[in-house]
This record gives structure tokens, sequence and C-alpha cells, in this order.
């Protein structure tokens, strides 16, 4: 019997044109949590796909328990007791949590399936996993972080002794993630191998004992997570050394430029007052659902302010919808790109100019095509987008390029004197993360007052200058970059329902 | 600016012959020559004159289609077309009887449709959760209800000054007024969609409403503006239909609806909208025509030319879909 529960060696697999694995090793240990890391593109989706049958590999062996294995689909990595989690559950939303996870192995009697046996075996699964909620509950009711739970619930029902997380943890909050790990810990104590995909550092650190990494298709090591340093990772993963992934330049703020006050929405959020100086960078965190995004919506007229006033250079101003505060020079860009960012289906220019179109519409009437596609080409340029031409259509870009596009839609707009940023490096890898926060330190220099929503603790502590916390729709604290430290944020977010009264 | 790196990005257009031919529009075109090739073997009366002469009662399907398409590529729809025709037709016929001026006839027309218009915009706008098919279907219902009250037992009118109706249905040399009009609004409805903003932000919302919300684009003001547009239109056509059949009944307009949206989907512009051009559209509604006047012609019956319409509109969604996998098939060969 072989040392590990799982090797594969040789592995190619080519998709027509590329290389999407070029000869890459892979080898887990029974019991441990393994971390696969890499950029995005690197190629771990795909390997993952190979390991669960999805894809063939053209070259290259594969071993369970020594034995040489052949996956000729899903199925036959399901039978041999593999089971992924992906980052957004493929649940069937409209149907109960049992009926999720019992799905396609249903306990049948006579060819009659047994809920009550099945409601109280998913239950008894639930539980051990310390899930808040009920086997009989409406999967598409739960939250991400309980729909993934129940995709482990199922893994384990399949009686599963590997599992594969594809970033597990890209959509939960800081108190989900750590009740994660907790499952991680006690899964791999029950004596299951993990593999364990993602972009955050912190999990690979709390979770792994060991980290592959691959780049451009290739396997570049092995590593044991207590002796490899964070930069070493780091440029294992990029292929060069970051010096400086938070590139902040120290600055004296100018004038005030933007100020909320008192701003209210029923429900959502209460008495929210914050203000930016020029060329400051202002980080607004806390958890996910604290009403962060909800009060920059409503600020910016998507949704409406019910109290509260705004005020752009001092001057009061009034916004009824996205299209004053873009005229007053107030600039959003969505957490989501694809969907509220950019039109994926249209070229890159024509999505940088759409805020702008006025400005190349011609005596006649008609738009000044030419002058509308130099404009966005210089702006795309000057975010060093990693595109041919401005035809290039939204959806071949990476997340991290079509971040950089949407922040070049927000300069092309010369009135723009706010950017508000929410969650900018969202779903971006390394590399492209630091490009864009040394897009956002260039734009504090050049005196735009910058405000970053976010739930990353390094890159609110790397890039604020100061740093409002939100916990339950009300602002629970302000912080100075030289006191802010991750522990005193995380107790501003969770703080207890004693002060956040009710909303 | 930081990260620069000097990358140039292109920003030349690169149009080619072959891509324009190979286009839906292109393939349009080929159809459209086949079918007057096929007409004129069928019929030997299917000369310019000829067909010229029939079109007049095709045409008002036409005026539908454009604003229809606008709405379309919102990613929206107007079922409610037929019978703001209906009604709008009804009003002209009777305002026209109880002795109203011409020109003031034309007008109410036009107001009627515009006010039906209005309507259908402002449930749209304001409650964006009803589809549009559910609220357009409701003021079919509607629209033609009102139509039939006012038309009462009968169930018909017709227009006692029929002189002036007639005037409308004039031509010079061969051509009808009519027409006239239709190569004129062909040409603003593609202008305004490919070249000018309000276009732009049509395609923009129905590609992408809350990217288009978070750019600044007036969405509701733009969809509202759409229906206000489909209803004045549906009024014009209402004007044309009217002065070709000198009254209106209660089926006036029946399913124009359906062909407007026929011949926009027929040219290549999807129902889920941000899709499609409008030349496409205006080639699309010229085929469908000349197809019926030559069938026509040949006296097929009217039930055996809709079954072959609805042929051609199936094939024309299912064809783009198939020559894409083809292209992706075709690429993935190249590359390996």
């Amino acid at each position: 019997m072989s040392e590990y529960v799982l090797e594969l060696k040789g592995i190619t697999k080519i998709f027509p044109g590329v290389k999407a694995l070029n000869k890459v090793h892979f080898q887990l240990l029974p019991g441990e949590v393994h971390a696969l890391m890499g950029e995005n593109g690197a190629g771990k989706s795909t390997f993952i796909k190979v390991i669960t049958g999805v894809h063939k590999a053209e070259e290259g062996e594969m071993f369970l328990n020594g034995e040489k294995v052949d996956f000729k689909g899903p199925k036959d990595a399901a039978a041999a007791g593999i089971a992924a989690v992906y980052q957004h559950p493929t649940s069937y939303p409209d149907l109960t949590v049992t009926e999720n996870i019992f799905m396609n192995h249903e306990i049948k009697k006579k060819g009659v399936l047994q809920w009550k046996e099945m409601n109280k075996k998913a239950q008894e699964y639930l539980d051990e996993l310390d899930a808040g909620f009920k086997s009989t509950a409406e999967m598409g009711t739960l939250s991400v972080a309980e729909q993934q739970m129940v995709e482990i619930a199922k893994a384990v029902s399949t009686n599963a002794q590997i599992i594969i997380l594809d970033e597990p943890t890209a959509a939960l909050t800081a108190n989900e993630s750590q009740k994660l790990y907790t499952i991680v810990d006690k899964l791999r104590d029950d004596g299951k191998s993990i593999i364990f995909i993602s972009h955050r550092f912190e999990d690979m650190y709390r979770l792994a004992t060991r980290v592959t990494v691959f780049r451009d298709s290739q396997y570049i090591g092995t590593y044991d997570v207590d002796k490899i340093t964070n930069a070493d990772l780091i440029k294992a993963m990029v292929g060069r050394e970051i010096s400086d992934m938070y590139p902040k330049t120290e600055i004296t703020p100018g004038e005030e430029v933007f100020r909320i006050e008192k701003a209210s929405r029923t429900g959502y959020f209460k008495d929210v007052s914050l203000s930016v100086k020029a060329g400051e960078i202002v980080g607004l965190t806390g958890l996910v659902g604290a009403g962060r995004t909800e009060v920059m919506e409503a600020v910016c007229g998507i949704t409406k302010l019910e109290e509260g006033k705004v005020f752009l250079q001092g001057k009061e101003v009034n916004i009824k919808n996205p299209t004053d505060s873009r005229d007053l020079g107030i600039v959003l860009l969505p957490e989501d790109r694809q969907k509220t960012g950019l039109i994926l289906s249209w070229g890159l220019g024509r999505n940088v100019t759409l805020p702008i179109l006025k400005k190349f519409i011609k005596k006649n009437g008609f738009i000044d095509e030419k002058a509308e596609r130099e404009t966005a080409k210089k702006f795309l340029e000057d975010v060093d987008t990693k595109a041919i031409s401005v035809f290039d259509l939204g959806s071949s870009l990476s997340g991290g390029n079509q971040q950089k596009v949407v922040v070049a839609k927000a300069l092309a707009q010369d009135q723009m004197k706010v950017v508000i940023m929410d969650e900018p490096t969202k779903g971006v890898d390394v590399g492209a993360k630091a490009e864009i926060y040394a897009i956002m330190d260039d734009l504090a220099k050049q005196g735009y007052g910058i405000i970053m929503i976010s739930s990353e603790m390094p890159e609110i502590l790397g890039m604020a200058d100061r740093i409002y916390v939100m916990c339950n729709g009300r602002i629970t604290g302000e912080l100075n970059r030289n006191e802010a430290t991750q522990e005193v944020i995380l107790e501003l977010s969770m703080e207890k329902s004693d002060k956040g009264a009710e909303v | 600016m930081a990260g620069k790196s000097g990358r140039e990005i292109n920003a030349t257009p690169q149009n080619t012959l072959k891509k324009s031919i190979l286009s839906w529009e292109g393939i349009l075109v080929i159809i459209f020559l086949a079918v007057l090739v096929l007409c004129r073997i069928l019929s030997p009366n299917y000369t310019l004159n000829n067909v010229l002469r029939e079109m007049p009662k095709y045409l008002s399907e036409i005026f539908l289609f454009f604003p229809m398409a606008y709405i379309l590529m919102l990613g929206e729809i107007d079922i409610s077309v037929g019978s703001i025709v209906c009604l709008s037709a009804t009003a002209g016929c009777l305002a026209s009887n109880a002795g109203t001026p011409f020109p003031l006839v034309i007008l109410i027309m036009l107001l009627v449709g515009g006010l039906c218009g209005v309507v259908n915009g402002l449930i749209i706008t304001r409650f964006p959760e009803l589809p549009s098919m559910i609220v357009t279907l409701g003021t079919q219902i509607i629209f033609r209800g009102i139509a039939e009250i006012v038309l009462g037992n009968g169930g018909s009118v017709s227009v006692t000054d029929s002189a002036s109706f007639r005037a409308i249905s004039k031509r010079v040399g061969p051509f009808p007024y009519m027409f006239f009009l239709v190569v004129i609004c062909a040409v603003v409805f593609v202008i305004v969609s490919v070249k000018m903003k309000f276009g732009r932000e049509l395609m923009a919302i129905g590609s992408n409403r809350r990217t288009s919300l978070y750019s600044g684009i007036k969405v509701k003001a733009t969809i509202f503006k759409a229906y206000v547009i489909m209803g004045v239109f549906s009024g014009l056509a209402a004007l044309f239909l009217t002065a070709a059949s000198y009254g209106a009944n209660t089926t006036t307009g029946d399913g124009f609806e359906m062909d407007a949206i026929a011949m926009a989907v027929f040219g290549g512009i999807a129902t889920t909208g941000g899709k499609g051009k409008m030349i496409g559209g205006i080639i699309a509604a010229f085929i469908i025509v000349c197809l019926r006047i030559g069938l026509g012609q040949i006296n097929m019956n009217s039930q055996l030319i809709l079954l072959i319409i609805g042929i051609l509109l199936i094939a024309a969604v299912i064809l783009p879909n198939i020559s894409a996998s083809f292209k992706a098939a075709k690429k993935k060969k190249s590359q390996a």
C-alpha cells in the first residue's frame, strides 16, 4: 500500500489550443489538509475536474491508495469516495436539505423513498457539523455558508474519503469562515483527506499542513506550510517578487470632499455619518450584511435614502437617482463586476464610455465613435488592462482585468471627485490585486476621495488612512491607520446587541 | 499612472467584406433575393408594379415593427399593439364621422395610440417586478375591450368621409405614399439605433439593466419613451389601415403584434434584449411582405402562407445557433 491516498503523476490536460495542465504532480497524505494555490487560470479548477472525473487527462496516471485508477466520469470518482464542494453550491434551491443531501443516493425500500429515515439521517449529519438549521428546510432559504454545509454533509453522507473544497471561504464572512475551519478540522480528525483551494492566505495558514502551488498550468512545488514564508509563496504563485503588496503612500489629506450625515434607511442602516477628504482612502469594513453596500447604494440613488444629508465639497446635494450621482462626480464601483459593473457581451471600449456618451455627441446628434474609441483606449491603457483591442469583449477578461476596466470606466468620468469601491479585489488573484492597490494609491495621489468597502482585513489595514467599522446597520467605530488592528476591527464588527439597537 | 507598462491597446475597427456577408444580415439579403427570384418563377404577375400595388396592405405591420424592435432590444415586449391599432382606428373613424376635420382626425389617432403607450409605459416602469408580457397582455384585453364597448352592438364602423382617407393611399407613380414614409422611418430608426445615444443606451439596458443603472443611464425613462413611441406608431398603423379599409371593427389589428415580433425575430433581434440589428429586422420585414404577396398571387391559401412564415421564423431562431456551434467547432479544430 502506498503512503498516499491520492497520487497524480504527470497529468496533462489539453483543451483546444491550450495546455490547461502540463505534467503536474500531486500527492495527498491520509488525514491531511492540503492547500492548492495559484493565480486564476493556473489550472487548479481543471486539475480538480480531472480528479473528480469531469475531465479526462490526455497524459498521466492517477493512483488511489496505491492502485491505478481510470475514471470514466464523475460517477466513478464519486464511487471511489471523492467528493467536491464548490464555492457556489450547485444545489437545487427549491428542494429541502434532505433531498439535496440524498440526491442520487436516496434510501429506498422496494423502490419507495424512505423520507423519514433520510430526514433523520440528514439531521444527524447536520448536527455533527453543528449546523443550526433543520434538514427539512428549503435549500434556497439558507445562506451560502449554510448551503456549503449541506454540500459537506452530502459529501459525508456518501462516505467520501477525499473531500475537495473549491474556494469555500470566498463567499463567507469572517465568522462563517471560522465555523468552516472547525468543520474542516473535524473532517480531518475523522480521517478524511482534504484538498483545499483558496486565494486567502489566512485559510491556508489556519488549515493546511502542506501546500501545492500551480502556475501557468505547471506544477511549481509542494511546501510545508510552516516552513515557507509568505513572500516565497507569493513568488511561487506569481512567478515574480511582489516587493510591496500594499503600496500605500503617506499623504496629507486635503479638504473634505464628501460627507454623509445621519443617513438612515429603515431595515438597512441607521444614523450613518462618515466623511472623506481629498487624497484620502477611507476603509468601510464590517461583516457582510452589516449594511455597508446598502449605505453607498442609497447615497448614490440606486435605492432611497430615507433620512440624512449628503455633502459634496461642503455643499449639500440632493441625489435622487444614479444619474444625479454620476453627474455630481460620485462614482460607485459595484462589488459584482459581472452583473453590475460591466456589460460582458460588449467590447471594453463601449463599456468605458457608457456613462460619458454625452461627451461624444457631435453637432448633428451622432456619436463620434472615433473619439469614443480613442478615449476608451487611453483610459484602458492607463490602468494597464491586459487586452488586445478596445473591441475585446468584457467576458474575455479575468476578474482582475475586469476590475481594471471598471476603474477605467470611472476614471473616464472627468467630473469624478469621489470613488466608492465595493470589494475592489474580490475574486482577484494576488498579482492583479497588487496592481489594483497601486491604482488606488495613484487615485489618492491625484486628489480623489476614496471610499473602499472591504471585508478583507489585510487590505483594509494595508490601504486605508482611516477606517469606519459597521455592525448591524450602524457605524460602531472610527479608527486611524495607526490605531487599527485586526483585533479592534473584529471586536467592533461583532459588537453585540446591547449597543447596536434596532435599526 | 501606476502600473503603466506601455502596453498598447488597439482601437482601429476591422471590418472585412467577408465578415459582413457572413453576418445574419448578409444571409437575410441572400434570402430576400432568393424569395424575389422564387416568386418571379412561380408567378408571372410578380412585377415591381404589382408588388408595390399590393404592398400597402402589409405596410402597417412594418410601422409596428420599427418601435417593436426597440422594445425587444430593451428586453421588453408589447403584445398590446394590435389592440391599440383597433382602439385608435375606432376613435379615428368615430371622430371623422362626427364631422371632425381630417387633420384633427389624424392627430386623434396618434394621440389615442400615444396615450395607450403612456399607460403601458407607466405600468411597466412603475412596477418593474411585473413582466411586460403580462402587463401588455392585460392592456391588450383592456384596449380592445374599450374599442368593443365604443363600437357597441354592430361591432364595426365605416367612415363616411372616405375621400379624405382615400387620399392617404394615393401613389406617386407606382409607389404608394406610405412606402416613402416607411423608407424614411426605416432610415431614422436605423440611424438612431446605431449612431445616437438613445440607441446605444437602449442596447445597454437590454444587455445588462443593472450595469446601465449603475452607469447613470435613465433606465425607466428610456423604457417609457419606447412604449410611447410604440403607441404613436400604432396610431399611425391604424391610420393607414383605416385608409385601406374605410372603417374599423372589433378584429381590426388582431394579431398584428405577432407579425411585428416575427419580423424582428426573423431579423435577428432577440426577445431577450441587447441583441440584433435594426437593419436585419427591416430586411426580414420586407422578406415576409414580399413572400406573402408572391404566395398570395399564386392563390396559395392564407393558412398555408402562415405555416410557411412560421417555419421560416423557427428556422431563423435555430440557424444562428447552429452556425455558432459550427464556428466554435471550426475554431476548436484550427486551434488543436
